[in-house]
């Protein structure tokens, strides 16, 4: 059994125990899954509200590139878990290469997000366009703000490697990841 | 030494399918519900493996993967709902 499966044994936090890495992630989780999801809720209704104004804004998008953005971030999680199982067997220098790796793709993700809202800017796209812009750039802008500060988390976690801190951070990163998933084919796919 | 992949390559591989097969579908036809059905599905396979084995919720009280799921089946569920009682009212 490693340092965090010891940790995760009953340590008195309720529900909340067995959970991987600090259980105070599980209630920031949470909160994040309730208030995208509820965004997300509120951009569905909206769409069907004006399926015409969604369906000229979406046709705008770049499927493609959101597309490789899913490959992009799936490879990123699965990068940061390989690192969390690197930390659990305590081989630190190996977990720091893998989160490095899952950062790296980070990166690339933020890099083709920026991408993608320049092409709509030249396009004279902005938040004001419609209400599909206005909720496009919320939902998209909030996520992206979330994978930087993942990136940043995983560097703060990745110093030290340990067990624990390496499960916690990386919650969080696959969290960002799940939300993705969620955010691009709602976004961007279904009509 | 002979490599074999584990679950997390397998699931990296299952995600890395689905993505493409999500892009590939969603081309395929505008709009159509059966489209916007494997689009929505795939997602939720792909939600619920990245729960599951990169979250490491199968190894947590069944309660969390079953909230995930959860989570992912209402939000999903409730965006194929909504497209598919607007294309029938088109």
């Amino acid at each position: 059994m490693s340092t965090a499966d010891c940790d995760r044994a009953d340590s008195g936090w309720g529900i909340l125990n067995g959970l991987p890495g600090d259980p105070m992630i599980w209630v920031l989780v949470c909160s994040e899954l309730a208030a995208f999801g509820l965004f997300l809720g509120a951009f569905i209704v909206a769409r069907a509200v004006s399926p015409d104004v969604f369906a000229f804004g979406q046709a705008a998008l770049e499927p493609d590139l959101a597309g490789l953005n899913t490959l992009v971030l799936v490879t990123s999680g699965w990068a940061a878990a390989r690192g969390t199982a690197s930390a659990r067997v305590d081989r630190r220098n190996r977990s720091r290469l893998w989160l490095l790796l899952a950062m790296t793709l980070g990166g690339v993700f933020a890099a083709i997000k920026i991408t993608e809202y320049a092409h709509e800017m030249d396009k004279g796209i902005g938040l004001e366009t419609s209400p599909f812009f206005t909720l496009y750039f919320l939902l998209t802008g909030f996520h992206l703000l979330h994978v930087c500060l993942g990136i940043v988390i995983l560097a703060l976690v990745g110093r030290r490697a340990d067990p624990v801190h390496v499960e916690t951070g990386t919650v969080f990163w696959h969290m960002v990841d799940l939300l993705w998933i969620v955010i691009f084919p709602i976004v961007y796919l279904v009509h | 030494m002979r490599y074999s992949p584990d679950r997390l390559d397998l699931t990296l591989i299952l995600l890395i399918c689905l993505a493409l097969a999500t892009v590939a579908v969603a081309g395929a036809g505008p709009g159509a519900m059966i489209v916007d059905g494997a689009v929505l599905t795939f997602a939720a396979v792909k939600g619920r493996r990245i729960a599951s084995d990169y979250l490491d919720l199968r190894s947590a009280p069944p309660l969390w993967l079953g909230l995930a799921t959860a989570w992912l089946l209402l939000v999903l569920g409730f965006a194929w709902a909504v497209s598919a009682v607007s294309f029938l009212l088109r």
